[in-house]
């Protein structure tokens, strides 16, 4: 179950976005993704999610390619992803924003749920019962019958991210989930994503939130320009003197990582609260 | 041949500015709301119906009327209505904005369906003979016939729409216009004045509009008050054509779908060997729009809506 | 109709009390129809077969927020096959009950048909692209004069009959409506309920995220398309049945376009909603009609004013049928 990037490249044009990127992320580990804006991060995972079309090289989980696939066969491969701006079922419940992940295991004995009222009510139950089981291990239940838009920011993130797990997904792409979220609840993310880690599921989160990516990640892969500048545990990034060289420009102390992370995640804090 | 050739350019070409005048305003209102104004029609039916009045107005007989009240009056139906799409916007537009996408066209299918009855009931279903706007004359190029009235019809669409290339392009106000066509939201934050460009849109849209309107009406001499429903249709077709949103696209559409019209007029009966007849131009322009969104789906001009530039998540 | 107006889920004596006056009126309505003199009834049955039009397209416009502006085509199409399958125009006398399902048949196929090429189009296009297949069917109609009569339409349609019950008289029609708008009304609301709903909506929310999950949003756009379809040509059928008349001037785009509006008015997605809108724009011009054009005039008026006082339509999406059983019958 390892999903592997061979020579992978978007071009738009003449610009080239994602140049060469060789890599594989295998599974048990969470894989962050981190580089300064624009260097390709978000790219990656709308190229693996289909969003992006491939322009060259590979994506394969398990041998199998995914490039070229439609975005809901690749969906239907095990993966699922999380969006950098929240993109729910805004009018649907939160309830019902998980129970619609069904659709591709459910929608061939759809006709018998029209037809038949008590086989429509075993199908409910048994979505509800596994769905509501999500929400609860957000800390959702209080919002189920919610409508999604309706909710605080924070919780739109924890919802976004119930529904990429509802089909217990084998890739779960993460596209900067601490996006606008405060202190508080970076760290009730933090603790959630580190649940999730399973030997069967490959993790990959593009994040800015150093604290996050260091604390959560087993292995890091810095993007730079499209390229992929660096790859290796949190101890090695962090240590490494390229990465400091690109991400922080003329930052040659790791303490100053710490320091910008610490002042970005305050103003997002404030931002989100005024959000909410 | 060539005589026939030559006529059925200027009949197209005719034809088409006069749809070319009122997909621009379709195309506009689009650019800053997106929204489909379906009362975008009435606006060219209410063009000849003001020049009507104010022609009467101004002398008792209309055939008598003389090249200074004929430009007078043009002038002043046109801004009229100018005036009155804006209004319109304040008052069944603008309390939508904020509401789903499907509410202002609705509305704006309400307002139509008023001011196609208002006028029935203030001046009568019946169809009205038209004054022409321009001294009658024919002449003949390599055997085909141009009428005066088309040469007009084609001087004045020119110089309207060239006007309004020039304030979209050169203006003030126009910046103005282009930025919050490209995103509201954007225009907004930067602190555009966003009311006064969908005001300025709503104001130039129905103006050209209306001049469309009286030209068509002078160039058939007649107007009747249902006139706006099916050339508003194929002015919407053409704006769509062209990639609704477009300026230029508006225009190419029009022209596109005009020389389609009179193109198939005259040879589908010859092609088809008589199996069809002329009454199959509207079925051929709805097929040519069909086949040009299966390749473009977003019209000739448009920009390609990708999914991450989607700025709307519904579409409704 | 502001009685239904009630957002407030939690006020529980309103809560029974709206479904209940709801219910009641319904009940009276359908009841005191069959007694009323036969333009009455017919008045009833054209609001009847507008229901069941507004419940079809609903599917795709409500459902899975598709602008689609050509629906009177499928109308069309079952109208047509009643007429071609029911007169001496090809010398064709089927049963009701067979054309009933050769035309749920050729709407969906049409509605296939029609989907296909255009369901990949985005928002404005598609509305403009349906309209044009609309136009294109109603233009096609007027013009094979040799199959469907031209602009003078087919006349002369059979008296339809299901085992040997006669379904001509105004009231008897009725029978057969309420029966047919009763069944869809509520296949239809299942259909909601059931997971191909849940996907609707989400493709009606977010299309993009939809297939991020796994919604093969091209299949289920068709299956909405092939439904309403469906639907749309079983109310075709029933109307020439009814008319015993066809003729191109019953399916122009005013037709589409009312039923967009009605389905906006009353309450956009919810079958309570169409049936609210339905009986304002197809009774309102009833009762004025002394006024003629003025009440066009009105009714126009009134359509902005209702847009702009409720835009997502009278009655709320919240107050479905579900609300209106769970009020009715406790739980």
């Amino acid at each position: 179950m390892t999903l592997v990037f061979q020579d992978l490249k978007k071009q738009y044009g003449s610009l080239v976005a994602i140049d060469s990127v060789s890599t594989r992320f295998e599974p048990g580990l969470i894989h962050g993704v981190i580089g300064p804006n624009g260097a390709g991060k978000s790219t990656l995972i709308n190229m693996t999610a289909g969003s992006y079309t491939v322009s060259a090289g590979s994506i394969t989980l398990d041998g199998k390619r995914l490039d070229g696939m439609k975005k809901y066969q690749i969906a239907n491969s095990g993966i699922a992803r999380t969006y950098q701006n929240i993109r729910l079922f805004d009018q649907m419940t939160a309830l019902e924003n998980l129970e619609v992940c069904y659709y591709p295991a459910d929608v061939g004995m759809s006709w018998k749920e029209v037809l038949w009222p008590p086989y429509e009510r075993a199908r409910n139950q048994k979505r509800r019962e596994a769905c509501m089981e999500l929400l609860r291990f957000f800390d959702l239940q209080g919002y189920a019958g919610a409508e999604a838009g309706s909710l605080p920011y924070g919780r739109q993130r924890m919802l976004e991210i119930a529904r990429a797990l509802v089909m217990n997904p084998r890739v779960l792409l993460l596209d900067e989930p601490a996006a606008g979220l405060n202190h508080h609840e970076t760290a009730e993310l933090t603790a959630k994503l580190a649940e999730l880690r399973s030997p069967e599921r490959v993790m990959i989160i593009v994040e800015h939130d150093m604290d996050l990516v260091m604390t959560l990640c087993d292995r890091i892969i810095v993007m730079h320009h499209g390229k992929l500048l660096f790859q290796g545990t949190p101890a090695q990034v962090q240590a490494s003197p390229d990465v400091q060289l690109a991400y922080l420009g003329t930052a040659n102390d790791i303490d100053d990582i710490k320091a910008a992370a610490e002042a970005r995640r305050a103003q997002l804090g404030i931002r989100a609260r005024r959000r909410s | 041949m060539l005589g026939t050739l030559i006529q059925q350019t200027v009949n197209a070409l005719t034809i088409g500015s006069i749809y070319a005048l009122i997909a621009l305003g379709y195309t506009m209102v689009y650019g800053v709301l997106r929204m489909i104004n379906f009362a975008h029609g009435e606006m060219f039916m209410l063009g000849a119906y003001a020049a009507f009045l104010a022609i009467s107005l101004m002398v008792g007989n209309i055939g008598a009327a003389g090249a200074f009240v004929l430009t007078l009056a043009f002038f002043a139906a046109v801004i009229a209505v100018g005036f009155i799409g804006v209004g319109i916007e304040r008052l069944a537009y603008k309390p939508l904005r904020n509401s789903t996408r499907l509410a202002p066209m609705l509305s704006s299918l309400g307002v139509s369906l008023s001011l196609v009855t208002g006028i029935q009931i203030l001046a009568g279903p019946q169809p009205v003979a038209f004054p022409s706007f321009f001294p009658t004359a024919r002449y003949n190029i390599f055997g085909g016939t141009i009428t005066s009235v088309q040469i007009g019809i084609l001087v004045a669409a020119f110089v309207l729409m060239f006007g309004l290339y020039t304030l979209v392009n050169r203006s003030r106000i126009g910046i103005i216009v282009r930025a919050v066509s490209e995103s509201r939201p954007t225009a907004q934050l930067l602190g555009i004045n966003v009311n006064l460009a969908i005001s300025m849109v709503f104001f130039s849209g129905p103006l050209l509009g209306a001049a469309g309107g009286i030209l068509y009406a002078s160039y058939y001499g007649i107007m009747t008050p249902t006139m706006g429903a099916v050339i508003g249709l194929k002015a919407f077709t053409a704006a769509i054509l062209g990639g609704i949103g477009s300026i230029p696209g508006a225009m190419l559409g029009a022209y596109i779908l005009a020389f389609v019209e009179v193109g198939g007029t005259a040879l589908l009966p010859v092609v088809s060997g008589g199996m069809l007849g002329t009454e199959y131009r509207d079925v051929l322009a709805f097929a040519i729009l069909i086949l040009v969104l299966l390749v473009r789906p977003a019209g000739i001009l448009g920009e390609p809506v990708s999914e991450e530039s989607m700025v709307y998540k519904r579409e409704f | 109709m502001s009685a239904i107006d009630t957002t407030t889920p939690s006020a529980s004596r309103t809560g029974r009390l709206v479904p209940f006056l709801v219910f009641a009126a319904a009940i009276a309505l359908m009841a005191v129809t069959p007694f009323l003199p036969n333009y009455y009834i017919r008045v009833v049955n054209s609001l009847l077969i507008y229901i069941l039009l507004g419940i079809g397209l609903n599917i795709v416009v409500g459902y899975a927020g598709l602008l689609d502006l050509g629906f009177v085509a499928f109308y069309a199409v079952g109208a047509y096959s009643y007429a071609l399958l029911a007169s001496p125009q090809l010398g064709l006398h089927l049963p009701l009950l067979v054309i009933l399902v050769i035309a749920a048949l050729a709407g969906m196929v049409t509605g296939i048909l029609l989907g296909i090429p255009v369901l990949k189009l985005r928002g404005d296009y598609l509305a403009i692209v349906t309209l044009g297949f609309g136009e294109i069917i109603r233009i096609i109609v007027n013009n094979v004069d040799w199959l469907t009569g031209g602009p003078q339409g087919i006349p002369r349609l059979d008296k339809a009959s299901i085992a040997g019950i006669e379904f001509a008289r105004p009231v008897e029609i009725y029978w057969l409506l309420l029966a047919i708008v009763f069944i869809t009304a509520v296949v239809v609301w299942r259909m909601e309920r059931s997971i191909l709903g849940k996907a609707w909506a989400a493709i009606r929310e977010d299309q993009d995220a939809a297939r991020g999950i796994g919604i093969n949003t091209t299949n289920a756009k068709l299956a909405a398309f092939a439904t309403s379809a469906t639907i749309g040509s079983i109310a075709g059928v029933i109307f020439a049945a009814s008319q015993r008349f066809v003729s191109p001037e019953s399916f122009t785009l005013q037709e589409s376009v009312l039923i967009v509006l009605m389905i906006v008015i009353g309450g956009i997605g919810n079958i309570l909603g169409v049936i609210a809108g339905a009986a304002i724009l197809i009774l309102l011009p009833e009762f004025l009609r002394e006024f003629a054009e003025w009440r066009i005039l009105f009714l126009g008026l009134l359509m902005v004013v209702l847009i702009i006082i409720r835009p997502a339509g009278i009655v709320p999406r919240s107050f479905g049928p579900e609300k209106l059983i769970k009020g009715l019958f406790g739980k």
